[in-house]
């Protein structure tokens, strides 16, 4: 008889996600691991006062810090008005592709930075160090975009995190890119940037990826060898706009779905799944570092 | 992390001294020790961390041993104790963990059997009395061991219910290397009390140590600079074979290494 996948308790709830912006991005890429896009609406953009309510549950459990993804969070009106506030007690992050910032967007940014005790955190992902590459999954000219948005950034002191991951070509397994730290850290230099930040996240194979030859869920077994709280789903939870998830990777995924409000998704939540895997082997975490 | 203890000093004091992170820099530890003597502590705490960075592991345990200093286990302490593979400081980026590496690969080499034996002992967290305040020492966090706690990313609501929860008016740690202070509601207040190990990434070489005071005035602080001799320090470590990188820390007063773990506000003030 098959094994059933172990559950982890949560040590303590200190990252809280928000998927504000849903499952709907301006970009519509060849590859997205929850196949965000202009019109898939399989999770809505969050409004904002149920997001403010979640914030003050956020502050009474105790929690550290708080990230915004999506989809891409600029999309949503009344994004800056979130971080605004949520910048009041928290230190928070965002995670965009930086299409929408513009130089009034990081002019605004900075303001809101200084008006926080706390540190605001901008990660900006990219597919390839190549324009071409990255403009092939991602579409034309948001490598650039991209790359701009870094720079205007970095020129209002922020020192934004450049978010990548690991390359394999399907085509040909064996050509996995060596030094890719190094590569993005010459194309960020290459526009000016002497401190670049980046975040290598290793490849879970879902999404619009091959389904994985084999199924590896993590064992009860393998769960006992490891300290849990290396695992993120020991420390955080993401709100979508239908309820609390086990984590950022499995947002949306039903059966991940762990409760309609936050005291419900503090329970275990179950590694069912074959990212779990991912997470378990690689120690990935979705925070910045 | 073992069978952990936490003491409860039955003492009341008027005027302490804290520290953390000596990183192997037992030239500012005996600084600290003639500072202190001058300046009339009635009692010296450290919050752990002795080895890295710095050359030389045991020559620091003799003043950590002698009966002067109270201290409590950080980490790297418990990493050595146990024979860990790594330091447990919590990095998870490459780079900062490539440089983790090499520091803790010396000091596990060159830190005596004895002194890991030493190390061993030393309570996880300790409490004593300021005056009518009670305070609480900790290494990283009173929850965990290695938990970063920088001033631009520790709510309010966070450090509150840590006071909360260890029923203290101040709760002192260390853990990132940098200083700071916090006034909670209630009169409660937080300290990072900062290391002497390297200096705090602001282009100067002093380190820093944190002293309290309860007397007829109330409850006072105050971040006292330690200098110490950085150049033979300096020198020292690179005729350990230390990285460079290290020693132009040492000599410069910025980081250089393990800087991806910090948050930008903080990152921002230094120069890499």
């Amino acid at each position: 008889m098959e094994e059933a996948p172990p559950s982890l308790p949560l040590r303590h709830l200190d990252t809280l996600w928000f998927q504000v912006a849903g499952t709907l991005c301006n970009l519509r890429c060849s590859h997205c691991f929850i196949s965000c896009s202009p019109d898939n609406h399989t999770l809505e953009l969050m409004e904002a006062p149920r997001i403010f309510r979640y914030l003050d549950d956020a502050r009474r459990m105790g929690v550290k810090e708080v990230y915004f993804t999506g989809g891409e969070p600029f999309i949503h009106r009344s994004f800056l008005a979130i971080l605004e506030s949520a910048l009041q007690d928290f230190p928070v992050s965002v995670l965009t592709n930086g299409v929408l910032i513009d130089e009034a967007k990081a002019d605004r940014l900075r303001r809101i930075a200084d008006g926080s005790r706390f540190s605001l955190e901008i990660r900006i992902s990219i597919d390839d160090y190549e324009e071409t590459r990255n403009d092939a999954i991602r579409g034309k000219g948001t490598f650039r975009k991209a790359l701009e948005a870094y720079k205007l950034l970095y020129d209002r002191q922020f020192l934004p995190i450049l978010t990548v991951t690991e390359m394999r070509d399907y085509l040909s397994p064996q050509g996995e890119e060596r030094d890719l730290h190094g590569r993005y850290v010459k194309l960020l230099r290459s526009v000016g940037v002497d401190r670049p930040r980046i975040k290598v996240i290793p490849i879970f194979e879902m999404g619009m990826l091959p389904a994985p030859a084999e199924q590896r869920p993590v064992t009860p077994e393998m769960l006992r060898e490891l300290d849990p709280d290396t695992l993120q789903c020991s420390s955080s939870r993401i709100v979508a706009h239908d309820g609390v998830y086990a984590c950022p990777i499995l947002v949306g995924e039903p059966e991940a779905r762990l409760a309609d409000d936050l005291e419900g998704g503090l329970r275990d939540c179950s590694l069912y799944h074959s990212s779990c895997q991912t997470c378990y082997v690689t120690g990935m975490t979705c925070k910045n570092f | 992390m073992g069978d952990w203890k936490s003491l409860l000093m039955n003492k009341n004091y008027r005027r302490v001294a804290l520290f953390g992170g000596v990183y192997n820099n037992y030239l500012a530890l005996g600084e600290l020790m003639r500072e202190c003597r001058a300046s009339r502590v009635d009692a010296i705490f450290c919050l752990g961390d002795m080895g890295a960075f710095g050359p030389h592991p045991d020559r620091s345990f003799p003043l950590l041993r002698s009966g002067g200093i109270q201290s409590i286990a950080g980490n790297y302490d418990v990493s050595l104790a146990q024979g860990n593979e790594d330091c447990g400081c919590g990095y998870t980026d490459p780079s900062d963990n490539h440089f983790a590496r090499i520091s803790y690969d010396y000091t596990f080499r060159n830190t005596s059997r004895e002194n890991k034996k030493w190390l061993g002992t030393l309570p996880s967290s300790l409490s004593f009395g300021l005056g009518p305040l009670k305070v609480r020492l900790c290494h990283g966090s009173p929850r965990q061991i290695n938990e970063f706690l920088w001033d631009s990313t520790s709510p309010d609501h966070l450090l509150s219910g840590f006071l909360d929860s260890a029923g203290a008016d101040v709760l002192c740690c260390t853990h990132t290397g940098l200083k700071w202070h916090r006034e909670l509601p209630g009169r409660k207040h937080f300290f990072n009390v900062g290391v002497i190990g390297r200096p705090e990434n602001d282009g100067r070489t002093n380190v820093w140590y944190t002293v309290l005071e309860f007397d007829g005035h109330g409850f006072r602080h105050e971040f006292r600079p330690l200098r110490y001799d950085h150049r033979r320090l300096a020198r020292e470590m690179r005729d350990e074979g230390l990285p460079e990188e290290f020693v132009e820390t040492a000599r410069t007063g910025w980081w250089t290494t393990c800087l991806e773990i910090m948050p930008s506000r903080e990152r921002r003030s230094g120069r890499f």
